[in-house]
């Protein structure tokens, strides 16, 4: 039954295709074969039809088999050293800090990039603004048309969800050159000093220079922008949620419209004016600068003989006269300014000057020279 | 030599002749002459002598076991600005250089490289790869266990969301890599999770999916089911060859079309659960805020983009001696993170009016794909402005459009027509047009 309906199904996708003349090449569905429903991200889906999947061939043989040789079971052990997520469903394992304890921790390790009360600086991110509840309402700034105006403040206080994305990125992802070497209390701590300085409230009091937190009410934490983010993706209706959410191209701003109906003229706004760059303004301090310019950069450093026998001499000179071959000796007998002539006007034995490298001086020449009859 | 230069004096005569050309030879700048006859002030000197290259051994084979760039091509880099880096360059960006690129593929050293904690050099011998959560079977795999399932290669871009994000309130980067070289393109070779799943018995209830690097900031993301079951890989070859570092060697996920961000690098572990993750980058960053003041998060998909490549602010008419009359091609390129690009339409007027633009080469799902519009240069000043469309059924908004429901602040996800301004001279300047 399940095969008849999606045979039927992709013969419906086929006449679709066909009746869209600005389709693309390959055979597009907004649901997925797999459990009927639209495609999450509100784009499409490419089934197999004929053997392929858009564009591509697919081994149809793959799903015939299992491969359990390629894996063995996981232990306890490992899994336990690397599970080590905390999220608002999964907390963090029993322990306590202060924000006397995350204090010290923080002038320790943390203000050389975060500033002072995580006021930020040197670019390393801010992580407090002041109040969070106040700085709240700030999300809703908008900086234009007014360019000086104040903008939203996101922070850990003022814009993250949930404390245990700062427990976890703590304990996981900081302090930044030297990660994962803090202990559990001491992360406790250094969250319990990031609630301190974002002034948060934990159980319906402000957290003081005097709180402790620890497993217990660290699930009472207040969070003022906790229901600050779309589509909704907790609980089981979280996948769903997004489904629906990104199906509709009005909570993100890029339209859909049928090829036919699209607009081919007066498609800007009356309004709609040019905005250059300001002059003096922009961001422009590229590294390097930007140049489209086919050169040679200018050589630094010295210049090594060795590798220049190679590009240059070896093609000849790897069997006979090589480097520091006892052939030399039948030659340095007539003096090595005989020898170092030769090298450079070449010889009548076929030798071309400068082994047919023009670009090297002869004072490159005389390197290599003595390089090749000495060996070294 | 079997013959002495006195035994034959026609032969003695020629040779003084050549010495002779050997001399006026040098006199000219050791290069050798080979037309003879007048010259002509039109003959071209670099056709006119022979090249040194033409004349001397070239490099033996053996040079450069791993091959790189002529040096000439030195200026085609992935650059960075101190504005896009979170306090040092290890967690920063290095942007991919579109203005010189060709086609729908990145070599792999002009990848743009973004990481939260510097690029991690991971040992193939000792990587290890688990997969934990709602499945019967918690596992561990050897990189060479992963790389015996049934592999799998597709062409997809990978685009950082931020690509353009500096530029909501306004242009701010004269520069076609700064301002849409926040992506780049490749071959990836890999198996899909789906495949390495179907033995493990997820569980009913496994709604997401954690995928977690082994770097040093542990870079994490949580990844919607619908999507393991699509078309979500590991994996370990780009264009060819290993992962670069930069791109996660030995081992990244790839979720075509998703932000770049999604696609974690050195990934080490997946884990299934019956709730998301709220990792790091998936609040703080990576969510646009709009100005009801709430934010999207979970913004899966690039959409539908598209730029003009040539000109560009880099490579500008004015370098390229046109005369009026010209018939100079315009290209692009055109992406969509939804489906496959069905067409791009392309203005001279900044977006006022469009005329259809012609889709050139492979048009593959997800992927760069290259767009033409031949144009006669008639030395007028331009406002070069492009449009793509996707099978999912999006086109590209206006800015006026997308700040009417984004407002200016959302950082991410900025995917409006954008506009190049060709001044009479030829110039090439990135402008907005807006209200």
């Amino acid at each position: 039954m399940f095969k008849l309906d999606r045979k039927l199904k992709t013969l419906a996708i086929s006449v679709l295709f066909a009746l869209s003349a600005n389709a693309a090449d390959y055979i597009s569905s907004h649901t997925y074969d797999f459990n009927g429903k639209k495609v999450i991200d509100g784009g499409v889906y490419y089934s197999i039809v004929n053997g392929k999947t858009g564009p591509y061939y697919v081994n149809k043989n793959v799903d015939k088999y299992s491969y359990k040789g390629n894996w063995r079971l996981a232990t306890k052990n490992e899994v336990a050293a690397w599970d080590k997520d905390v999220t608002p469903t999964q907390h963090p394992p029993k322990g306590h800090g202060t924000v006397e304890e995350g204090e010290e921790l923080y002038e320790a390790q943390c203000v050389m990039c975060h500033g002072d009360f995580g006021s930020g600086g040197g670019g390393y991110p801010s992580l407090s603004k002041g109040n969070a509840y106040k700085l709240h309402k700030s999300l809703k700034n908008q900086r234009y048309p007014d360019p000086e105006a104040d903008g939203p403040q996101r922070v850990f206080g003022t814009y993250w969800p949930d404390a245990s994305t700062m427990w976890w990125y703590i304990q996981s992802g900081m302090p930044h050159p030297n990660t994962k070497s803090l202990s559990d209390n001491q992360t406790y701590a250094l969250t319990a000093y990031m609630l301190y300085i974002n002034e948060l409230r934990v159980d319906g009091e402000v957290a003081g220079d005097d709180f402790e937190l620890n497993q217990d009410n660290f699930l009472k934490i207040e969070m003022p922008n906790k229901h600050g983010f779309e589509p909704v993706i907790d609980g089981p209706a979280g996948q769903e949620n997004a489904r629906k959410y990104f199906n509709n191209w009005k909570n993100f701003g890029t339209p859909k419209v049928k090829p036919s109906k699209r607009c081919m003229k007066n498609c800007q706004k009356k309004t709609a004016k040019v905005v250059r760059i300001p002059e003096g303004g922009g961001i422009k301090d590229f590294l390097p600068p930007i140049s489209v310019v086919r050169d040679i950069p200018k050589k630094e450093g010295a210049f090594d003989p060795k590798a220049a026998y190679g590009d240059t001499c070896a093609a000849c000179h790897s069997g006979f006269l090589s480097p520091g071959s006892a052939d030399w000796a039948g030659y340095t007998g007539k003096g090595m300014d005989k020898v170092l002539a030769n090298a450079i006007s070449g010889t009548a034995g076929g030798m071309p000057a400068k082994g047919g490298n023009a670009d090297l001086t002869d004072k490159q020449i005389k390197m290599i020279i003595d390089f090749m009859v000495s060996g070294k | 030599m079997s013959k002495k230069p006195n035994e034959n004096s026609e032969a003695s005569s020629r040779r003084d002749f050549f010495k002779k050309a050997a001399v006026s030879v040098t006199a000219l700048a050791g290069t050798s002459l080979f037309a003879s006859g007048t010259s002509s002030s039109k003959d071209d000197p670099a056709i006119m002598h022979h090249p040194k290259w033409g004349q001397k051994l070239g490099d033996p084979v053996t040079k450069n076991r791993y091959g790189i760039p002529s040096a000439y091509e030195h200026n085609n880099i992935r650059r960075n600005t101190k504005l896009l880096a979170s306090g040092n360059f290890q967690a920063s960006i290095a942007v991919c250089p579109i203005h010189e690129s060709e086609g729908i593929i990145t070599p792999n050293g002009l990848f743009f490289s973004r990481s939260h904690g510097g690029t991690a050099h991971i040992d193939p011998n000792e990587y290890r790869f688990m997969i934990n959560g709602l499945v019967e079977k918690e596992i561990v795999m050897t990189l060479d266990e992963l790389k015996r399932y049934p592999s799998v290669t597709r062409t997809h871009f990978i685009e950082c969301p931020a690509n353009g994000g500096q530029e909501w309130r306004g242009p701010q980067f004269n520069s076609l890599q700064f301002a849409k070289g926040f992506m780049s393109s490749a071959e990836w070779t890999g198996v899909y999770i789906k495949d390495i799943i179907k033995d493990l018995g997820v569980k009913k209830e496994a709604l997401w999916m954690l995928a977690e690097g082994s770097d040093n900031s542990e870079m994490g993301r949580t990844v919607p089911m619908d999507k393991v079951l699509d078309d979500a890989m590991l994996v370990w070859a780009q264009n060819g060859e290993a992962l670069r570092p930069e791109q996660g060697y030995p081992v990244r996920l790839l979720l075509p079309g998703w932000e770049g961000n999604l696609c974690v690098k050195w990934v080490k572990r997946l884990e299934f659960a019956r709730e998301p993750f709220y990792a790091k980058e998936e609040t703080a960053k990576y969510t646009d805020l709009k100005p009801t003041g709430k934010a999207i998060q979970h913004f899966y998909a690039n959409e539908v983009n598209s730029t003009v490549t040539h000109p560009s602010p880099e490579k500008p008419w004015a370098n390229q001696n046109l005369k009026k009359g010209d018939l100079v091609e315009i290209q692009g390129l055109a992406w969509s993170g939804m489906g496959t690009i069905t067409g791009v339409d392309f203005s001279l007027d900044g977006g006022r009016t469009y005329k259809k633009a012609n889709l050139k080469g492979l048009v593959l799902p997800k992927s760069w794909t290259r767009w033409s519009y031949m144009h006669v240069y008639d030395g007028k000043p331009l406002l070069l402005t492009s449009r793509a469309m996707d099978d999912a059924g999006y086109i590209q908004p206006t800015i006026d459009q997308e700040t009417s429901i984004m407002g200016v602040e959302a950082v991410y996800h900025r995917n409006a027509v954008e506009t190049w301004e060709v001044t009479k001279e030829g110039k090439v300047n990135h402008v907005q047009i807006r209200s």
